[in-house]
């Protein structure tokens, strides 16, 4: 539906956004995760034709959009909501309504498709309230239900959960099922991996403006005993050991940092040992590397290049890594 | 001080006496204020609002220019506008030297760049997600630009409020190519310079006192503008 090939954007000359591929299909959620200030927005923002890129190509099915003409057709089907939406000085209604009639409905037409898009957000009520008699949580569900009323092919979230409520996020979670029931390419940036990794059908990972096809390390999906305290999950040929209350389905996530690497077994406190080849040694920014290691699933650790030096790790080199019970974040 | 009081007492009588020549004076001003504001942003909003909006090259350029404009000295203004409309000038033969409509001319070149800079300012200071929420909900070009001007009408209002007084407060360019004539191109302005060299201290405190009655009246209607829209 909507790809991006050879993506650059800069502000001011200064590099913000470096994007080999990405593809958000047709009825498919994708989740653009990333700590804040990895350039989510800026991403959400030229994907949805409102700013041009410095160079790189976007189709939209298949067609690369150039001219201004062709932008701004391209934008009749893209829409994006963004972090802190900014809503018209005008009721609630007429916000929703915007769209439509610029897309020629007539006013009656326009304002029962704007309810039931309110309605879709369980906002029926706020429909006559003016914009700033809002709280943040309705301005973003009126700006979602604005978006949701256009129906439009590729729909774009920035932190959509960002000031909602656990209800509300189910509810959200609801929708976007529903929108990609009906076809649309969803994608939403989120820096909360809980959120990334469960709503999407498919995870692409954000640093400091470089899109990786690698999902954020170390997160395994397991379903944790009842009970509360120490718990091993078992995360495909490997076990966990985790201290939390929750039970059944969670998401573990090991931070990366967190991981000691060594040749030999540890004497130690810690709990999680996992042993395996060196797959693949990344750069990083300053002084950093990021180990994979093939323990029967990938891990990831990362340590400084003047530890990595001194162990004299290769690619192929065998480590053990080792993590306390305590660094597993259960989410 | 006495003399001050003495005027001040003279020039609520001459007001509330009805005096010809102060009504004739009064409604001259206002004409010419009037009239020449409307040129002047018919010309300098929109010229704010694309320079304000708009990526172009010299834009940058543009906007000095601008700024530097408001600073334009109104009797230099003047002198140039009588230059081009005297007989020897090359639009002498339009015939519009020390008529009311070489006063208009000479304020709207004085305006546009006010009505020019505040509306560019104002249009700046918009957030931008206005023209993204816009644009990304579908809106062309021109609903786009209109959304902007809707988010920023209090601001422009401003711009064509502050063109108003600058227009109306305006003395020297008036004087150079009106010429002051009685009962044709005698302004507020410029009847209280000649009543005042003239020793007419009531007179020049009467048509002072209208102006400032005109500056206030057209505040109030603004904050009652203000107040009925939603800000």
């Amino acid at each position: 539906m909507l790809s991006a090939t050879h993506l650059r954007h800069t502000y001011g000359g200064r590099p913000v956004l470096t994007v080999e591929r990405l593809t958000l299909e047709r009825g498919s959620i994708t989740a653009l995760a990333g700590p804040n200030g990895s350039g989510k927005s800026t991403l959400l923002r030229v994907l949805a034709f409102l700013e041009r890129p410095a160079s790189g190509t976007i189709t939209l099915d298949g067609v690369a959009v150039r001219s201004r003409g062709a932008y701004r057709r391209a934008r009749r089907r893209v829409t994006l909501v963004e972090q802190v939406p900014y809503l018209f000085s005008a009721s609630v209604l007429d916000n929703v309504v915007y769209g439509l009639r610029l897309r020629g409905l007539a006013r009656p037409d326009a304002q029962a498709r704007a309810g039931q898009a309110l309605e879709r957000v369980q906002s029926a009520g706020l429909a006559r309230r003016h914009a700033w008699e809002l709280s943040e949580g309705e301005r973003q569900r009126v700006a979602l239900a604005r978006a949701l009323a256009l129906d439009p092919d590729v729909l774009l979230l920035d932190e959509p959960a960002g000031a909602v409520d656990r209800a509300a996020a189910a509810q959200l979670h609801r929708i976007l099922r529903e929108e990609r029931a009906r076809g649309a390419a969803v994608c939403f940036a989120s820096h909360h991996l809980e959120d990334a990794y469960r709503w999407s059908d498919g995870i692409l990972g954000l640093t400091d403006g470089h899109l990786g096809a690698v999902t954020p390390e170390n997160l395994f999906r397991a379903t944790l005993p009842e009970g509360s305290g120490s718990k091993v999950a078992d995360v495909g040929p490997i076990k966990v050991v985790v201290v939390t209350d929750r039970s059944g389905p969670v998401t573990l996530a090991i931070p990366p940092h967190d991981v000691l690497v060594s040749h030999a077994s540890l004497h130690s406190s810690a709990r999680n040992e996992f042993v395996g080849p060196v797959v693949r040694i990344s750069d990083h920014d300053g002084d950093m590397v990021t180990l994979t290691v093939d323990a029967g699933v990938d891990l990831a650790a990362r340590i400084t290049r003047s530890a990595m030096r001194e162990l004299d790790i290769h690619v192929g080199t065998r480590v053990v890594l080792t993590v306390k019970a305590l660094a597993v974040q259960v989410f | 001080m006495e003399l001050l009081w003495d005027g001040l007492r003279r020039g609520i009588e001459l007001i509330l006496g009805g005096n010809p020549d102060v009504y004739e004076i009064s409604a001259l001003s206002l004409r010419v204020a009037v009239t020449s504001t409307l040129l002047a942003c018919v010309v300098g909003v929109p010229l704010g609002f694309v320079v304000g909006t708009t990526r172009f090259w010299g834009r940058r350029a543009a906007l000095t220019a601008l700024n530097t404009l408001l600073a334009f000295p109104t009797v230099v203004v003047g002198v140039l506008i009588w230059g081009l409309l005297t007989r020897q000038g090359p639009l002498g033969g339009l015939g519009l030297l020390y008529t009311w409509w070489a006063i208009v001319i000479a304020e709207v070149i004085l305006a546009v760049p006010i009505a020019a800079a505040l509306t560019a300012a104002a249009v700046q200071g918009i957030d931008p997600r206005v023209r993204r929420t816009a644009l990304t909900l579908g809106a062309g070009p021109l609903r786009t630009h209109l959304a902007v001007a809707r988010a920023a009408r209090f601001a422009i209002l401003t711009a064509v409020v502050v063109s108003f007084g600058r227009v109306l407060a305006e003395v020297g360019a008036a004087m150079i190519v009106g010429g002051n004539i009685r009962h044709y191109t005698r302004t507020l302005t410029t009847a209280v310079a000649l009543a005042t060299s003239q020793g007419d201290f009531g007179l020049a405190m009467a048509l002072g006192l209208i102006l400032l009655a005109l500056a206030l009246t057209v505040n109030v209607l603004l904050q009652l503008f203000q107040g009925r829209g939603d800000a």
